[in-house]
């Protein structure tokens, strides 16, 4: 029986991991380099922003301007996202809309709550501020889009 | 929705990876029409016709009939 249960552990792993690996390969015909070149510097520049906004630096237009300075990246970042939705065919625009009709109100659920429970019993900034909460945003958005995927195998 | 796109391949000795290139679609495109998971949009089916030489309606069954 334990081992009947490894089996199939093992089995939906590689289903997950065959999943992950089909994605990634399309995401590479659709986008080419492109999307991933822009991510990693969005991410370099949202890290590099966090790091010095730990640092005592006085001046709040100089902290201000630090805090937007990954909004210009992220912005390209997604917009070229968006315009390779013209690139995918129908079945991979779909997958890309049912991932966002997914993930758009469970989001909308978890803020809701969330912002709720803050009235209720004032949750820790430290573990619930915005800084770490908007992390559950394109969590949600791939949780949408692995749903999707294995509908359609 | 029920489809002969399987058979129609095979007669010609194409790979799903064949057939979707031929149609400008990606290969889960085809995958997931000939396993009854996704039906084609109505230019699709119809690219498939053309392709196939063969009407919608010999390609795509329709079991509600």
């Amino acid at each position: 029986m334990v081992e009947r249960m490894v089996a199939e552990v093992l089995k939906n792993s590689k289903h997950v991991i065959d999943d992950a690996m089909e994605a990634v390969g399309q995401t590479k015909r659709v986008y080419g380099a492109r999307l991933l070149v822009r991510g990693l510097l969005w991410g370099a520049v949202y890290v590099a922003a966090r790091w010095l906004l730990e640092s005592p630096i006085e001046s709040r237009a100089a902290r201000i301007g630090i805090a937007l300075l990954p909004t210009p990246f992220m912005a390209w970042y997604l917009w070229t996202w968006f315009k390779g939705m013209s690139r995918m065919d129908e079945l991979q625009r779909r997958i890309e809309l049912e991932a966002l009709a997914f993930a758009f109100p469970v989001s909308l659920v978890f803020l809701a709550t969330l912002g709720l429970l803050d009235v209720a019993i004032a949750l820790n900034p430290d573990d619930f501020s915005l800084r770490h909460t908007w992390l559950m945003l394109p969590m949600l958005y791939y949780m949408g889009l692995w749903k999707a995927q294995r509908r359609y195998q | 929705m029920k489809n002969r796109l399987k058979v129609l391949r095979a007669e010609r000795d194409w790979s799903q990876a064949d057939l979707a290139e031929r149609l400008s679609v990606s290969r889960q495109t085809i995958n997931a029409i000939e396993t009854e998971k996704y039906d084609p949009s109505l230019p699709l089916a119809l690219k498939m016709g053309r392709l196939f030489d063969q009407c919608v309606e010999k390609i795509f069954l329709d079991t509600e009939q």
